[in-house]
C-alpha cells in the first residue's frame, strides 16, 4: 500500500528541550492513522511539522510522495486539511462568513460550504455568529472547515475536545466514513485510547518525543494477547519516561 | 495561489461588523473637526493657505499615528483572537498574507489622509482664502504626510502581526506618538525629529512661521517655505523598504 506520509529522523528542539526525536512515522494512504500518546508527548508538534506551521531541527517530511520545503509546502497543503488543537475561526462572522473566507483561499467551489456544513450538521446554524456558538459546535465547525476542499489527507488533532458522548460518537462515525466515502487518509491524534481502538486502523505511539511503536492497530493486540490495549500503551509509554 | 486582489477581498469581508472604516472615518472627522471648527478670522483669510501648511504637521502627529494604531492593531487582532494564523498558514502563503493585510490597511490609512487633504482645501475655497491655491505645495504636503504614515503604520503592521498580545504595539504608538510630538517642540534638536518616525512630520514640515515676538505676538507674523531635505526622505523611503523586508521576514519564519 503507498504511504502518503513519511518522516525520516524527524527531530524539533526548543532550546535545550528535544520535542520531537528523531521520529520515524508512515502513514498509508486511505487509512485511519492512530496517533496516540500522552499529554505533552509531542502529538501537536508533530501534526505542526507535518503542516509546515513550526520549523524542523533535523529531519525530513514527505508527503504525497513529496518533500515537505518552503517550495513545496503550498502544493503540498492544498490537498491537506486540518484541525489543530482548537478550531480556527472569526467570531464575529457567521459559520457561512468564515467559510467564504476559506473557499476563497483555498479557490474551492462556494456549493462545498453547504456541503460540510451537512455534513457535520451544522447547516442549520450557518447564519449565527461563531462566537454564539457551543464548544461542540465550535469542533464541529473546525471540522468543516478542514473538510471544505475535500482535502486528500486530513489531520485532526484531538478532534473530540469539547463533545458531549453523542457528538463524539458522531464524530467517531464521520471520521471512519471518510476513507470508505471521499476516499481520504486521516490522521487523528488523541490521548484517548478508546476513541483511537474504536477507529483506527494503524496506529503510532508516541512518548517522550519517541515513536514506540507503529504498525497495525490488530498486530498491536496481538503482541501480548493477556494484556489489554491500555496496559500495552502503558508499558510503552513508562517505557520512554524510564529512557 | 491565491491573488492579491482576491485577499484584499478576503481582508473586507473578515472586518465586517467590526466597523474599522467606521472607526478610521470618525477619527478622521474628528481631527478635521479640531483643526477647523471655530470662527474663520481676518487673519485665517489672509495667511490660510500657508497657515494650514504649518499647523497641520503637528495635528497630524498627533491623529494619523494613533489611527495607524487603531487600523493596524484591529486588522490584526481579529486574526490572533481566533487563532486564525494557524489556519491561514496552511491555506495561503505568509508573504501574501503579510502583504495583504498590509495593503488593505495602508489603503484605508491613505484614503483617511486623502479626505483629510481634500477638506482642509475645500475649506480654503469655501472661506476664500486670500491668494492662489498653491497645488504645488499642498501635493508635497499630501506626500509629506502619507510617507512618515506609511512608515509608523509599516511598524504599527508588523508589531500587531508578531505579536498575539496587542498591548506591546498600543504601548509603542502611544509612547512614540507622544515623544513624536514632543520633538517637534524642541526646535534646538532637530535630529530627534529625524530619528524617531513618529517625528516625522515635524522634520518633513517645510512651511515655516517667521515674524513673532513676545511684543507684537502675530502682528507681523508670516509664513515661508523652508529648506526640504530631500537626502532625509530619502533615507525614509530606504528604512521603510527596509523595515518592510524585515517585518514581513520575521513574519514568514513564524511558529504558530
Amino acid at each position: 500500500m503507498k504511504e502518503i506520509v513519511t518522516t525520516s529522523g524527524l527531530t524539533k528542539v526548543y532550546g535545550n528541550s528535544i520535542c520531537i526525536d528523531q521520529l520515524n512515522m508512515n502513514v498509508r494512504e486511505n487509512r485511519i492513522y492512530g496517533f496516540l500518546g500522552p499529554n505533552g508527548a509531542g502529538k501537536s508538534t508533530t501534526l505542526k511539522l507535518l503542516l509546515g506551521l513550526v520549523h524542523p531541527t533535523g529531519g525530513e517530511i514527505s508527503i504525497f510522495g513529496e518533500q515537505l520545503s518552503a517550495k513545496s509546502r503550498m502544493n503540498i497543503l492544498r490537498q491537506t486539511g486540518s484541525l489543530i488543537e482548537s478550531p480556527s475561526y472569526y467570531g464575529h462572522l457567521t459559520a457561512k462568513e468564515n467559510l467564504k473566507i476559506y473557499a476563497a483561499l483555498l479557490q474551492v467551489p462556494e456549493r462545498n460550504i453547504e456541503k460540510v456544513l451537512q455534513i457535520v450538521r451544522l447547516d442549520k446554524q450557518h447564519n449565527k455568529k461563531l462566537s454564539k456558538f457551543s464548544l461542540g459546535m465550535k469542533q464541529r465547525f473546525g471540522l468543516a472547515s478542514a473538510l471544505l476542499s475535500f482535502p486528500k489527507l486530513l489531520i485532526l488533532d484531538e478532534p473530540s475536545n469539547g463533545l458531549d458522548p453523542a457528538g463524539i460518537q458522531e464524530m467517531r462515525e464521520l471520521i471512519k466514513s471518510l476513507p470508505r466515502e471521499y476516499g481520504m487518509t486521516v490522521i487523528v491524534s488523541s490521548h484517548i485510547l478508546s476513541e483511537i481502538d474504536q477507529i483506527a486502523d494503524d496506529i503510532g505511539i508516541i512518548a517522550s518525543g519517541k515513536m514506540m511503536y507503529q504498525g497495525e492497530l490488530n498486530r498491536l493486540h496481538e503482541t501480548d494477547s493477556d494484556k489489554t490495549l491500555e496496559e500495552i500503551f502503558l508499558d510503552f509509554t513508562r517505557e520512554a519516561q524510564s529512557l | 495561489m491565491t491573488s492579491i486582489l482576491e485577499l484584499l477581498r478576503c481582508e473586507f469581508r473578515k472586518t465586517r461588523r467590526r466597523y474599522l472604516i467606521a472607526a478610521a472615518l470618525i477619527m478622521t472627522v474628528l481631527q478635521l473637526c479640531w483643526c477647523l471648527y471655530g470662527e474663520c478670522t481676518e487673519e485665517i483669510v489672509t495667511h490660510g493657505w500657508m497657515l494650514f501648511l504649518y499647523q497641520f504637521p503637528l495635528v497630524n502627529a498627533i491623529f494619523l499615528p494613533l489611527l495607524s494604531m487603531m487600523i493596524a492593531s484591529g486588522l490584526c487582532d481579529i486574526e490572533h483572537k481566533g487563532t486564525m494564523l494557524k489556519q491561514l498558514f496552511t491555506c495561503t502563503e505568509r508573504n501574501r498574507l503579510f502583504d495583504a493585510k498590509l495593503l488593505y490597511g495602508l489603503l484605508l490609512i491613505t484614503a483617511c489622509v486623502l479626505l483629510s487633504w481634500m477638506v482642509i482645501v475645500l475649506y480654503g475655497f469655501l472661506h476664500r482664502f486670500e491668494g492662489p491655491f498653491p497645488l504645488k505645495l499642498y501635493l508635497l504636503y499630501f506626500l509629506f504626510t502619507l510617507c512618515p504614515t506609511i512608515m509608523i503604520y509599516l511598524i504599527q503592521h508588523t508589531l500587531s502581526i508578531l505579536f498575539q498580545n496587542q498591548t506591546i504595539p498600543c504601548f509603542t504608538g502611544i509612547i512614540g506618538t507622544f515623544c513624536g510630538v514632543f520633538s517637534m517642540f524642541l526646535q534646538n534638536i532637530p535630529w530627534l525629529r529625524k530619528l524617531l518616525p513618529w517625528g516625522h512630520y515635524g522634520a518633513l514640515q517645510f512651511v515655516g512661521m517667521f515674524g513673532w515676538t513676545k511684543e507684537t505676538r502675530y502682528e507681523y507674523v508670516y509664513f515661508e517655505t523652508m529648506h526640504t531635505d530631500w537626502l532625509f526622505f530619502l533615507a525614509l523611503i530606504l528604512s521603510a523598504c527596509l523595515l518592510y523586508l524585515i517585518g514581513r521576514n520575521l513574519f514568514s519564519r513564524k511558529e504558530v
